[in-house]
């Protein structure tokens, strides 16, 4: 994403001008634009005249229009079908599949559109959007920032198999794009018939031509290619991906493969064991510096620390909430998806739980919820911490009851003796 | 053939009466004349005329005769011939309707001639059995005649030339009622009582415990392989440098086990001991397949777990992460309450009586804490290479284990497994654990019927999804059969379906009567010995049947007490090791977003309604943390 151009005043209001480029981009938008916001972007309005008889006629015209956001809809893509199959070295992030759409009421009338009339703007690559906001927080200040950094992470391509299951997948920074999913029947086993055999067979060679339309192998940014399955279906398939490319004679593929392909033991072929990718000692010291990396040993983290001591991790946000305010939490695990909640109060509410843990020195990670990780953390409520110290939940609890009590108890007393006070 | 009708068309009475008459040749004395005239009078008295009785004076005569002119006891003969003529005549009849209306459909199939080609091996068994019974009656005095030739008549008895041209092409129809179907279900039930029963087993354990070799010698030494399958099997193992697998490649079937030296997916045997038929599901063991060994755990009635006895390999299965504690909790908690524990490989320990105690001693502790009941786990032990002790205890292999060894062989022990009581009159369940293309386009489906009764001719639901398929014809046991009940491993063939819609997972049911289908739903958990506890919204796979899902535990509950189900807490943070609890179970769309995002439901039902379809297993990351039952289906 390019930041075009900038403008918060000291209130923290103003707008920010940016040019989305690829697929995370606009999962960067998706998550920055809010209800209410105003966004301004080019937009096909059809516009219909009726004549002074009566007979109309449409036309669609290319117009710049202003919204008040009403809602926001983010569109991953699911399985490209733009991308370029024919040539494999042009096969770069330029294939953007994932979409937003804006629905909102005009709020700057021009000669097309009337002011409070309806639009749903699309949001397309390369065409500057600005994002109007009443209260730029620190959330979405850092996101802009970060959106807008130069050069992207490492990419990871991913094929999860099973027996006759595999899965596509890419992953970048914020995303995690099933590309493709191939599903194979191969007859079990019988002692008397190869049918076996030639299901294995027509599942690999399915598996093959799928690799070569939805795996951008050739490109750069791909810094490494996973095959993962449990058993021994990982290796079946890269010596079958390398065999098929040496006959075919497709040497981008065999250096791609030869060169990036790692091969990793995961207990499921389901694509939510890309988890266990991620923490793969292999994969880790490869990918440590990417956030998406950073993530999944976060999320483990918790967990193993919700095994080991169960006071020294927290999760939900009436609970965090309590560790935060005693200084407790080392680590804030929180999803973007409490960031995206409609109601202004509820993003501001978290967005002081992230401000009060860093005030204190504490780590913040902001999961991203196109993660296999994101959904773990989204399923947990979205929050969680891990404490510096052990804090039973209870105790807490009890102490906080006690302290509404007391200030209850306060307030009635005041209450009474101004009662008193009057008579 | 002219012959034969006239040997069909005799009366057995008429034949019978004409040799009395013969008796009645002999001469009478004059006092004898008189009394039978007298006796006669009598007797005509009572029966009334030929015309009314339909017997002639003859008849009378010679029972008479017969009855040394006893009135009283003539009359009574002669009333039960009168009985025995009349039903005589009845049947006749009978048969001869019978006939004109099999030649009425004969007709009718002749038309429809260009209908399907389907053989109905039971179409031929039937009018056979029919035959025989029919003709049982006229077969008899041929025989004391003697004078035809033998085989033909045996051939004309099973009366096949009377249906004339054999047409039996008609396509697969509902051979019987609903009703009819059970009653005669029941009674092959209760007649197996008596006879061989059938029983599943799954054979489980760690990895290179000997399952699949104990199974592949089992089967030799019953004599289910023969020596030249033996040979092959011995020099192609022999040839890869994998000489001591070659009794498991008998079940371990594909080109990657073999080379392997692993079982990868279920095999399915049947082999017959004096009492039993048993169907043998060889599980593979190691823990990445644990997926496949669950598909056939699920289809289990009883267990055969093997132990490898040789020293470190036992503590090896059986400590934490060994598949030895695993498999039993799974099949534990997949309903098998039958164990037999086959300690292997005492060979490698000399066959030592300390070793083999010690080994009963830990696996007998950790199945009375997995629930387990002493009076159904079994002993043995064995050496499945040298095949010492599976059926006897002959050959000089075996001498060290008789030194201290008397009890049964593992024969011994299969032979007396319990199969558990069918229900045949509830709905019919199949889950599908196999599709394969049969012959003669029809697709074949392998599973477990878990509950209720099918037919050949049956039109049954394919859920999920909107299909129905028509049975063509069931195979069990290597046996084409008409119907199968509850409990049976059998292989459906349908036809009338596009194969995409046959998937593993997917279960049969009768179109009037179909499985629920659920994506949320509450069970009732005990949670296994997991390093992380269980948090709400944990991600894990979830099991039933054979299938293999990707789901979260929505929201926890309550936690209960293990004894007697009291809550104990309500909505806990976090469930432990050991812990019996409610949760809700959702499942998980596949796709993160977008419109793909609801997941497929799975045919679910709750355990009160039906046991097996209601037993689910919870799985993460390659490690079994729960099993539980389903209570209620929400959505």
């Amino acid at each position: 994403m390019k930041l075009v151009g900038k403008y918060i005043n000291k209130e923290g209001s103003g707008y920010v001008t940016l040019r989305p480029e690829d697929d995370e981009d606009m999962w960067h938008l998706y998550n920055l634009i809010q209800e209410g916001d105003q966004v301004r972007a080019p937009a096909i309005r059809r516009v219909q005249n009726v004549t002074a008889t009566g007979s109309t006629d449409s036309h669609r015209v290319r117009t710049s229009l202003t919204l008040v956001v009403t809602h926001v809809e983010f569109t991953p893509a699911i399985t490209s079908s733009t991308a370029d199959t024919t040539n494999p070295n042009s096969t770069t992030s330029a294939d953007v599949t994932a979409s937003i759409q804006i629905s909102g009421r005009v709020a700057v009338e021009n000669q097309h559109a009337r002011m409070g009339a309806y639009h749903t703007l699309d949001i397309e690559v390369n065409r500057d959007v600005r994002i109007i906001k009443d209260q730029w927080d620190s959330i979405a200040l850092n996101r802009v920032e970060e959106s807008c950094v130069p050069g992207r992470g490492a990419e990871v391509a991913a094929v999860v198999c099973g027996e006759g299951t595999a899965a596509f997948v890419l992953l970048s920074e914020h995303l995690t794009t099933i590309r493709h999913r191939l599903t194979s029947s191969i007859p079990r086993k019988t002692s008397s018939s190869s049918m076996h055999e030639k299901g294995l067979t027509r599942f690999y060679s399915q598996l093959y031509d799928a690799f070569l339309r939805h795996i951008p192998y050739a490109s750069p940014t791909i810094k490494v290619i996973v095959f993962a399955s449990p058993g021994w279906i990982r290796d079946s398939v890269y010596d079958y991906i390398v065999k098929e490319s040496e006959r075919t004679g497709n040497k981008a593929l065999l250096r791609a493969v030869r060169e990036k392909g790692v091969k990793i033991h995961v207990s499921s072929p389901h694509v939510h064991s890309l988890v266990e990718v991620l923490k793969s000692p292999v994969i880790a010291a490869q990918l440590k510096e990417t956030k998406f990396a950073k993530e999944g040993i976060t999320l483990d983290r918790f967990f193993k620390m919700l095994g080991s001591d169960e006071m020294r991790a927290w999760y939900g946000p009436d609970h965090v909430a309590l560790a935060i305010d005693r200084g407790a939490v080392g680590t804030l695990l929180i999803s973007d998806q409490l960031f995206r909640a409609s109601d202004p109060a509820e993003r501001k509410k978290y967005v002081g739980l992230v401000e009060a843990v860093k005030e204190k020195g504490g780590e913040v990670i902001i999961f991203s919820s196109m993660h296999e990780s994101g959904q773990q953390l989204n399923q947990l409520t979205g929050i969680a911490a891990i404490l510096t110290f052990p804090l039973d939940v209870e105790v807490v609890e009890a102490e906080e009851r006690e302290a509404r009590e007391a200030e209850g108890e306060e307030r009635r007393r005041a209450e009474a003796e101004a009662a008193g006070n009057k008579s | 053939m002219s012959r034969h009708r006239i040997v069909r068309n005799m009366n057995i009475q008429d034949e019978l009466d004409a040799d009395a008459g013969d008796f009645g040749e002999e001469e009478l004395t004059p006092e004898q004349e008189e009394q039978m005239a007298y006796g006669l009078e009598q007797v005509r008295h009572i029966i009334g005329s030929e015309r009314e009785s339909g017997l002639d004076d003859e008849t009378i005569k010679n029972a008479l005769w017969d009855q040394y002119f006893d009135v009283e006891r003539t009359v009574q003969l002669l009333l039960e011939e009168q009985e025995r003529r009349r039903i005589a005549q009845e049947r006749k009849a009978a048969k001869q309707q019978e006939k004109a209306e099999k030649l009425a459909q004969h007709k009718k199939v002749a038309e429809t001639a260009s209908r399907a080609a389907s053989p109905s091996a039971k179409g031929a068994n039937k009018s056979g059995a029919r035959g025989i019974t029919s003709t049982k009656v006229t077969a008899a005095p041929t025989l004391i005649r003697n004078v035809v030739d033998q085989r033909e008549l045996d051939m004309s008895g099973l009366n096949l030339n009377d249906d004339g041209p054999a047409v039996d092409e008609e396509p697969p129809k509902m051979t019987m009622a609903r009703e009819k179907l059970l009653e005669e279900a029941r009674k092959a039930i209760e007649a197996s009582e008596s006879r061989k029963r059938g029983v599943s087993l799954v054979v489980i354990g760690h990895v290179d415990a000997g399952k699949s070799t104990l199974m592949g010698r089992l089967l030799y030494e019953l004599g289910r392989i023969d020596e030249k399958r033996r040979i092959a099997n011995e020099r192609g193992s022999n040839k890869i440098g994998k000489g001591s697998f070659s009794w498991a490649w008998e079940l371990d079937g594909t080109q990657e086990e073999r080379e392997r030296g692993i079982t990868m997916d279920i095999a399915q045997q049947s082999l017959s001991t004096p009492h039993r038929q048993i169907t043998i599901l060889d599980a593979p063991g190691h823990k990445d397949f644990i997926p496949n060994m669950i598909s056939g755990a699920s289809q289990a009635d009883c267990a055969l777990l093997v132990v490898d006895a040789s020293t470190g390999e036992f503590e090896a299965g059986f400590e934490r992460g060994g598949q030895t504690r695993e498999h039993l909790l799974l099949v534990r908690s997949l309903g098998v309450s039958q164990v037999i524990i086959a300690i292997n490989k005492l060979d490698m320990v000399q066959w030592e009586q300390s070793r083999y105690d010690e080994i009963l001693g830990q696996i007998q502790l950790f199945l009375l804490q997995s629930g387990f009941q002493q009076s159904k786990t079994s002993f043995v032990p064995v050496g499945a290479m040298s095949g010492v002790n599976l059926v006897n205890r002959r050959g000089p292999d075996a001498a060290a284990l008789s030194r201290w060894y008397s009890g049964p062989t593992l024969v011994d022990l299969l032979d007396m497994l319990k199969p558990p009581s069918r229900n045949i009159t509830a709905p019919l369940r199949f889950p599908i654990s196999n599709v394969f293309k049969g012959q003669r386009s029809a697709y074949a489906l392998q599973g477990r019927i878990c509950g209720g009764i099918v037919q050949v001719g049956e039109r049954l639901r394919i859920l999920p999804g909107d299909e129905s398929a028509l049975v063509k014809y069931i195979e069990h046991e290597e046996e084409n059969v008409e119907w199968a009940t509850d409990g049976s491993n059998v292989t459906l063939y349908l036809t009338g379906v596009d194969p995409v819609h046959l998937n593993v997972g997917s279960v049969l049911c009768p179109p009037s009567d179909v499985v629920p289908l659920a994506t949320v739903f509450t069970a009732r958990v005990l949670i296994f010995d997991v390093s992380v506890p269980i948090t709400a919204g944990a991600s894990v796979e979830l099991f039933h049947q054979a299938h293999d899902v990707p789901a979260s535990i929505s929201k926890l509950l309550a936690t209960l007490d293990r004894a007697n189900g009291a809550v104990i807490r309500k909505n806990p943070r976090v469930l432990t090791k050991g812990a019996s609890a409610e949760v809700h179970i959702t499942l998980r769309s596949s796709a993160y977003s977008g419109p793909n995002a609801r997941p497929r439901p799975i045919p679910l039902e709750t355990f009160a309604v039906n046991k097996e379809m209601g037993r689910v297993l919870i799985r993460r990351e390659g490690e079994t943390i729960a099993a539980g039952v389903v209570l209620e289906i929400v959505s």
